[in-house]
């Protein structure tokens, strides 16, 4: 690969790698031929007669398809003669015979290849006087992609792109010749979840942006290259405002983390940022009622309660939630005002001190990649344990379907549901909630095993792929390693990573936006920043002369064990909604003397609040996120509400501090940013600048190693077969992509994609308890019940019942009130 | 030396008569404005209105093209999709907000030659004073009904 070719463009020397295409060739001399089929991360097609440009051959010279043509040594290439040029103005002329004059209206106006180059190297003048072709316009291929036929140049990088990357061919090509049309196929829309990106890629306004529809031209917006914080890939994106207001959000190349795309949910997603609801003004309870009020009397609120509750009952009775959804930043502040004003390690966040993870998150997004024109992964093996990621990561899994098809890379999934990536043909290992260690156990067993067993069952061909592997990875989720059985699950996997080999690796990948970074920051009852153990020593010294006061050494309580807690009385909530999750901690947070809810939007947390306090989003304040791959990434501010009081997180809780009686050395978020890289060894010598536009990640050699929990129990087998009768169904719940989240469903769009409130049984189930797709259902645990309509899929095993979370209306917490395990009975209603 | 003066003055003053005996006769030029009407060039660029096609639909499409014309930033357009059973505007789009701050505004005509459907354009009203700032801002109500309409489309 590494052998260069040298040929000559322009009478120019070019010397490039072997194999690179022309195009390619001329755009490294800086020389521009005007291309649009051509597309540097779609495979070359050759379509549209664009590029053409002079070759001299061995029959003399000819006019070829610089796209499509590798170079070669000694080659002579001319793309500003006459004839080059009257071949670009004819083949303009074509592609604008049918056309539309739709510039003032159409969207890609401003940005509008079609345009520039018409404008480059088009005729200048019309020569039509036929009318034009007419076919569908604003056309909705999707409930966010718009199509119009007329506008299509039949590029075809739509249809490739789904295709080459998604694989899911939903658009086609139809009829031929002049009538020939971009169509979805039998009248599916396109539902793959980073289908947007066609929208980037469409070099006219063929697609377009439905929720960003007429909202923006685009010489008037202002761009902040920021980060998305839908999940913890962290895709790299730009936001583009006006008037105070997001108008769009389009993907940024960051070749080490998103290639250049992003999903449908990072892309469409954002009408929360612009909401009319959103909280502007600090709230206190007076009379019953939240009241607007002043920050200064808000926070002096807080202080004096916060003083007396302290006083009468202690540190510990004071807890703090904080969220895989804000900045480090924020979350750092946050557990330094518990740790060091209130004097306590009751902090943590949703799947925090409850997961079993692990604290360096993947080896890098990049090994996993395989880029256009770039090497193949260097993983050849992949175990999905527990997590999907074409629900809770949609970028990593557009990387794996790549790598999988391209790279060679094996796929090996355990999930209790028969996951969307299982259409590869890789073992699929099911088990049920609870069950991760039984399966785990048997895989050992498998991996252990004397060599090559005549077993073809699933356990035995994944022992047999983690086995011959030399680079496996094996990445488990929160959802497979939480609770009681978590440390256990966690433990298996640390030995069954041993047992397949040398270069077998475990990583454990958070969900949330910031979920790393959560941890980084030390937000966990039981690790303070960097996440060192409480216990080690030399960290507590480190912090407490930084810090200049003394840490307790015992570790506080965890999310749920402050929710569940009887000895809690006063609670701070940053970005978290546990009112929703459970009616036992709904009403558990009514018992509170003190709650203060920090947050975007009035929640039902907020609505049970004595003070709400309104903070700012990753568009309108600066922050540092860390994704899954530990990449620490810049999120600058993109808009501001002029009207709005909000305030971000470290700042009010600055303020929070001086109140009482702590000073803190924090001006801005810069500052903030400055002393992480002081508590944290991880993110020594981190700045903003340091940081740029692409992100750093940290040294996975620079956090503390996790101390195994020794001798692991593995003859403690859950009785998970037991029959029950009454109950008779095992309740599977997860993250899906489009839910009833706040964050999602404030989109109006995008309504019509959110997953139903349903209950979804596989075939056998339904039939055996005899319901329909449709069917008006209640689901009954020990714990409450919820009513739910049927959907039926064998996606989900026999014998469970999927409901995901955060569903609109009905949250799955009313069933597990606050357990991970759940049996559950479906009755007509 | 007085005597001098004196016939110097009377001769002044006999010539500055004259120039009044000889205007005397003549027609005033002085308009009566606003009891009159002062003429106008076909191409003067007054007060600008939004214009209308015959069937009653709105010209203006909300391409912002004008907005990006001005140069001193006195249109704002705030574009939005028309609903197809009873659209604004011919087609998929119409400017939702439209605004002109004549405060800005230097009259140049820029907008007027940007646009795409003729629909902004520079009428020849001039007499523009007004009480509070906020009545300089013309909204898209005010410049589809303009007060005085007698625009000229200009050729070029
Ligand atoms: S819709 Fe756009 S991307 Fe697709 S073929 Fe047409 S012009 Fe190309
Ligand atoms: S994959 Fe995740 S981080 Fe990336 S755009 Fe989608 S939701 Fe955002
Ligand atoms: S006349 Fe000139 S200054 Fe006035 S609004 Fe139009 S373009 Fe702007
Ligand atoms: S007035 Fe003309 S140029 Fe301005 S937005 Fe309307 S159609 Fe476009
Ligand atoms: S760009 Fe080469 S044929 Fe289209």
């Amino acid at each position: 690969m590494t052998d260069n070719v040298t040929l000559t463009i322009n009478e120019k020397e070019v010397s490039v790698p072997a194999r690179t295409l022309l195009v390619d060739a001329a755009r490294m001399a800086g020389i521009e031929i005007p291309v649009f089929c051509s597309h540097p991360k779609l495979d070359p097609v050759g379509c549209c007669r664009m590029c053409l440009v002079e070759v001299d051959g061995p029959r003399g010279t000819a006019m070829m398809a610089s796209c499509t043509m590798p170079v070669g040594d000694g080659m002579v290439v001319r793309t500003n003669t006459e004839q080059v040029q009257t071949v670009q103005e004819a083949n303009l002329a074509f592609i604008l015979l049918n056309h539309p004059l739709d510039c003032p209206i159409c969207d890609k106006g401003g940005e509008c290849p079609l345009q520039d180059q018409t404008m480059r190297f088009g005729p200048g003048i019309s020569q039509l006087i036929e009318p034009k072709r007419l076919a569908k316009k604003h056309y909705d291929i999707s409930d966010t992609i718009v199509l119009d036929q007329e506008r299509c140049v039949l590029c075809w990088r739509c249809i490739r792109y789904l295709e080459e990357w998604e694989d899911k061919p939903q658009l086609g090509l139809f009829e031929r010749g002049n009538e020939t049309i971009v169509d979805i196929q039998d009248g599916r829309p396109v539902d793959a979840k980073t289908g947007g990106n066609i929208i980037d890629l469409c070099p006219v306004g063929a697609l377009t942006n439905r929720v960003s529809r007429f909202a923006y031209r685009p010489w008037e917006i202002e761009r902040t290259p920021s980060v998305c914080m839908h999940c913890s890939v962290g895709c790299n994106v730009r936001l583009d405002s006006r008037t105070h207001q997001l108008r769009r959000i389009v993907g940024r190349e960051n070749m080490q983390v998103n290639d250049q795309w992003i999903c449908d949910k990072g892309r469409f997603a954002h009408a929360w940022v612009n909401d009319e609801n959103r909280l502007a003004a600090p709230l206190l309870r007076k009379n019953g009622k939240l009241t607007p009020v002043q920050w200064n009397e808000a926070l002096a609120y807080i202080a004096d309660r916060i003083t007396g509750i302290k006083e009468k009952y202690g540190a510990d009775s004071i807890g703090a939630i904080g969220s895989g959804k804000i900045s480090n930043e924020s979350n750092y502040a946050l557990q330094r005002f518990m740790r060091t004003v209130v004097g306590t390690n009751n902090i943590d966040h949703r799947d925090g001190g409850e997961v079993a993870a692990l604290p360096t998150g993947l080896p890098a997004l990049a090994e996993l990649m395989k880029p256009q024109y770039g090497p193949d992964p260097q993983v050849d093996t992949v175990l999905l344990f527990g997590v999907d990621p074409s629900e809770e990561l949609p970028i990593l899994d557009l990387h794996l379907k790549r790598g999988i098809l391209r790279g060679g890379v094996k796929l090996i999934i355990a999930h209790a549901r028969k996951i969307e990536l299982t259409r590869y043909d890789g073992p699929y290992l099911a088990y049920l909630p609870g069950g991760e260690s039984l399966l785990l156990d048997r895989l050992i067993q498998a991996v252990q095993g004397p060599g090559m067993s005549e077993d073809e069952s699933s356990i035995q061909t994944a022992a047999k792929l983690l086995k011959e592997s030399e680079n496996a990875l094996i990445v488990y989720g929160p959802m497979a390693a939480r609770g009681d059985d978590g440390p256990s699950v966690r433990d298996g996997l640390e030995q069954l990573a041993q047992a397949a080999g040398e270069g077998t690796r475990l990583a454990y990948a958070g969900l949330d936006g910031n979920a790393q970074g959560c941890r980084d920051m030390g937000v966990l009852p039981d690790r303070l920043p960097g996440q060192f153990p409480l216990e080690d020593a030399s960290a507590r010294t480190r912090l407490e002369g930084l810090w200049g006061c003394s840490i307790s050494s015992s570790p506080g309580y965890t999310y749920k064990q402050m929710l569940d807690s009887q000895e809690m009385r006063a609670l701070f909530v940053n970005g978290a909604n546990p009112a929703a999750e459970s009616p036992d901690w709904s009403a558990s947070l009514e018992e509170l003397e003190l709650l203060v809810v920090t947050d975007l939007l009035p929640t039902e947390t907020a609505q049970k609040a004595n003070v709400v306090l309104p903070a700012l989003g990753w568009a309108e304040s600066d922050g540092t996120y860390t994704n899954l791959e530990r990449r620490v990434q810049r999120a600058p501010k993109a808009v501001s509400d002029p009207k709005s009081r909000a305030a971000p997180d470290w700042m009010m809780l600055t303020h929070l501090a001086k109140q009482m009686g702590a000073s803190w050395p924090f001006s801005d978020a810069r500052s903030v940013t400055a002393e992480i890289a002081r508590a944290v060894p991880a993110y020594a010598g981190l700045t903003w600048e340091a940081l740029g536009d692409q992100g750093l990640q940290w040294d996975a050699g620079s956090a503390p190693a996790t101390e195994s929990s020794g001798g692991r129990t593995s003859e403690r087998m859950p009785e998970l077969a037991a029959d029950n009768a009454e109950f008779p169904l095992n309740l599977v719940t997860g993250t899906v992509l489009y839910d009833g989240g706040t964050l999602f469903s404030l989109t109006d769009q995008m309504h019509g994609m959110a997953h139903g409130a349903t209950v979804t049984l596989n075939p056998v189930d339904a039939a055996e308890f005899g319901l329909d797709p449709g069917s008006a259902v209640t689901v009954q645990s020990e714990q409450g019940q919820l009513d739910l309509t049927v959907g039926i899929d064998v996606q989900v095993q026999t014998g469970t019942a999927w409901i995901p979370e955060s569903l609109p209306g009905a949250p799955v917490g009313a069933l597990l009130n606050g357990s991970y395990i759940q049996r559950v009975k479906v009755e007509k209603r | 030396m007085e005597l001098g003066d004196f016939l110097k003055g009377a001769t002044e003053i006999g010539k500055a008569m004259g120039v009044t005996l000889k205007h005397l006769g003549k027609k005033p030029v002085t308009v009566e404005f606003p009891h009159e009407d002062i003429p106008i060039y076909p191409r003067f660029r007054g007060r600008h209105e939004l214009r209308r096609y015959a069937n009653g639909l709105e010209r203006c499409i909300g391409c912002c093209l004008c907005e990006a014309a001005c140069p001193t930033e006195a249109i704002y357009v705030e574009a939005a999709e028309n609903d197809p059973d009873s659209p604004l505007s011919p087609g998929e789009r119409h400017a939702k907000v439209y605004e002109l701050n004549l405060l800005r505004c230097v009259f140049c005509g820029d907008c007027e030659e940007a646009c795409p459907t003729e629909a902004i354009v520079l009428g020849h009203d001039f007499a523009m004073a007004n009480y509070e700032r906020k009545d300089f801002v013309l909204t898209k109500e005010e410049l589809l009904n303009p007060g005085m309409p007698k625009v000229i489309i200009r050729p070029e």
